[in-house]
């Protein structure tokens, strides 16, 4: 079997007296989707944040990629925080080039990259603008672009879809399908259990700082069968997202800019 | 070097050298400074002795001889004249124009108190400048009388008056003793001290004295000031960052250490390159063509070569010094209000190393500024006006140096344990014991 994509094995994490993380053991198989569900304050971001080596555990150990963090690995992770944000004053196009140099990748290399992207989010025309000039969900877009520019093998993302405008979560769904079918891994939490139902192969529940399930969603669907209540069958009908598209489609409206936002 | 550090370094830099706010203080800076050296001129021309003064002469000796006196040199300075002769070529200084008038009245020690009722209420409505009284004893004390409406206004005046009034008397008590006045006119002499270095080769004249210690002035005054303009600029930019949540995006790809050296590296090129622009100028403007375009009589003589290279290093270590400081103290907490009051302790350090200027100026081999040019919060200011104005040893400034520097290393080390907590703590703010148990969580 190949490396898993993360690995925790025994991780804990206390503040003071209060335990954040209890012995966790959590394996994240190369190429999968995984969800890690649970509600706010179970101890999600602060097992995301040692993932990503901003925090240290107190005990266990995490290894990404087969490797403890380093320099070159984080090179290969793109990583979204829940707490996030963008330098105000900064030119678009600076911003993305200087998130792309801190992930090791030159200007040339990014700018290449960064090209088709940029044109199929519209964004083009606001690269010489500042940042506080933008919409929000242009903002969104920049920061979302700046945590691909680097072409990552691995995504973390820590409840990537709190906040985002409707066109935006259907913008990160299809990124984030579009990244799977390119074999690569993405991790992400959510107090939204719908969309880690709609999107993971795998998903983990945390609570209380503890793990309480863990496994390829159909499997633990199947498990769980006999044992909860089955929803009634109801007829199919069209999703509002989908109705949401359809409609915005119709109207013939250009999408709005940052001028008629404010 | 890292390149990650590079990209940090690259950023701070030109989104500073970008702003608005760095051209205008650019701009500004030496043009206030330039605008208090011009204020301060015009007020020096406007410091003429002026004005109507009543004299009480009650020895009845001295009044026709000070007027005499005054009629005599207009607004020559005899001694000044004398000095010219003698040493041709000491600075100029400027002499002041007068325009005093003096007239005379009378009194008994009878009349005294009436009269005195009278100048007074002439003195405050302004009908004459002062009034003099000259008490019979006045020729043996030596002492007069001066009356305005302030005791500390009109230094200039009084000393103009006391120089004529001197003379006048000395000369009134050489004819008491038989001595013909015009032979202390003849024999007076003041003499100059012309300062030299004990060497062979002389490195500075006397001449160039006082311009290379106005230079060190202007470096020290600048050391200063763009210690806390920068440290500022840390200490924003941290919260900043911290604040609009860039952070933790930041942290996932750059080590903290970084992102802070980045930030403070970045920041003290800022400085340099403000200073390499003010340089430029200056280097413009004491060229040949310009100098004699803006009417200034001769060029500035060079600025010593250990000045600027004292400056530079100085400049440098002291930045890093308490740019360390700031980004600690910035980096717990939420926003400027918060940090306030541990803020408050590098300001002061420096403020207080400001101060100390004196003891380096006046001995600067003395004790006080001998430990002050070690200790690290004071050293690159005491250290650096030390060498302009007499260079110590060369194992001190190396002591020194190297105490700076360890010192940066520490203190970069420290707020580096700080700074990698700090930046991911918002909400509540963190107690002192707190930010201590930070430092020595481990790795």
């Amino acid at each position: 079997m190949s490396t898993p994509a993360i690995s925790l094995a025994g991780v804990t994490k206390r503040f003071g007296k209060f335990t954040a993380v209890d012995r966790l053991d959590l394996e994240v198989p190369a190429g999968v989707t995984f969800g890690i569900i649970g509600p706010n304050g179970a101890g999600k971001t602060t097992t995301i944040r040692m993932v990503m080596n901003i925090m240290k555990p107190d005990e266990g150990e995490i290894r990404v990629l087969g490797e403890k963090m380093n320099d070159r690995l984080q090179e290969r992770i793109g990583y979204l925080p829940e707490e996030r944000g963008l330098y105000r004053k900064m030119k678009v196009i600076d911003q993305l080039l200087f998130f792309a140099e801190i992930k090791g990748v030159d200007r040339p290399t990014a700018l290449k990259r960064l090209g088709p992207w940029l044109e199929s989010m519209d964004l083009s025309p606001w690269l010489q603008k500042k940042t506080e000039e933008l919409s929000k969900g242009m903002q969104q877009k920049v920061q979302f672009l700046g945590t691909i520019v680097h072409d990552p093998e691995v995504l973390i993302l820590d409840e990537p879809f709190s906040g985002l405008d409707p066109m935006n979560v259907i913008l990160l769904k299809d990124f984030l399908a579009e990244f799977k079918r390119q074999g690569k891994t993405v991790v992400f939490s959510t107090h939204v259990l719908e969309q880690a139902e709609k999107m993971c192969d795998r998903i983990a529940l945390i609570y209380r700082s503890k793990k309480l399930l863990d496994g390829p969603l159909r499997e633990i669907k199947r498990a769980w069968r006999d044992r909860v209540p089955l929803p009634l069958p109801v007829e199919p009908e069209p999703e509002l997202e989908a109705i949401f598209v359809k409609v915005v489609e119709e109207s013939g409206l250009s999408a709005p800019s940052a001028e008629e936002l404010k | 070097m890292n390149k990650k550090l590079l990209a940090v370094i690259r950023r701070e830099y030109l989104q500073q050298v970008r702003t608005k706010g760095f051209w205008i203080a650019t701009a500004l800076i030496p043009t206030i400074g330039l605008g208090i050296i011009f204020i301060q001129v015009l007020l020096a021309r406007s410091m003429v002795a002026k004005g109507r003064i009543g004299v009480v002469d009650m020895t009845a000796r001295l009044y026709e001889p000070l007027v005499a006196e005054y009629q005599k040199e207009g607004d020559r300075d005899p001694d000044e004249e004398k000095e010219k002769t003698v040493a041709p070529e000491s600075a100029k200084k400027p002499t002041l124009p007068t325009k005093m008038e003096f007239f005379k009245v009378d009194a008994t020690p009878e009349t005294l108190a009436e009269v005195r009722k009278k100048l007074n209420l002439d003195v405050q409505k302004e009908r004459i400048k002062a009034y003099l009284v000259l008490e019979a004893k006045t020729l043996e004390n030596g002492v007069a009388e001066w009356r305005a409406e302030s005791v500390k206004a009109d230094m200039v005046m009084r000393e103009k008056v006391a120089g004529l009034l001197s003379r006048a008397a000395t000369k009134e008590r050489l004819k008491d003793r038989g001595v013909d006045p015009e032979i202390y006119e003849k024999a007076r002499l003041r003499i100059t001290v012309d300062p030299h270095e004990a060497k062979e080769i002389e490195t500075e004249t006397s001449k160039d004295a006082g311009f290379n210690l106005a230079v060190s002035g202007v470096f020290f005054f600048l050391i200063y000031i763009s210690i806390f303009i920068y440290g500022a600029y840390i200490m924003r930019g941290v919260m900043e960052e911290k604040n609009n949540r860039i952070v933790e995006v930041l942290v996932s790809s750059v080590r903290p250490i970084d992102l802070m050296l980045g930030k403070i590296i970045g920041i003290g090129f800022v400085g340099l390159t403000q200073y390499a622009i003010w340089g430029a100028l200056a280097v413009l403007a004491s060229l040949p063509g310009v100098v004699a375009m803006l009417g200034m009589a001769e060029g500035m003589p060079p600025i010593p070569a250990l000045t600027i290279v004292a400056f530079i290093v100085f400049f440098l270590l002291g930045y890093f010094l308490y740019a360390a400081i700031y980004a600690a103290l910035a980096a717990p907490f939420n926003n400027e209000q918060e940090a306030q009051q541990l803020l408050m302790i590098p300001t002061m350090l420096l403020v207080l190393a400001s101060t100390t200027w004196f003891f380096a100026f006046n001995q600067p081999n003395g004790p006080m500024a001998v430990v002050l040019s070690f200790f690290p919060l004071t050293s690159p200011l005491l250290m650096f006006m030390r060498i302009s104005v007499q260079p110590p040893p060369a194992w001190q400034i190396a002591l020194s140096v190297a105490m700076l520097a360890a010192s940066v290393w520490g203190m970069a080390w420290l707020a580096g344990r700080i700074y990698r907590v700090g930046i991911l703590m918002y909400g509540k703010k963190p107690t002192i014991p707190e930010i201590f148990r930070w430092v020595r969580q481990a790795d």
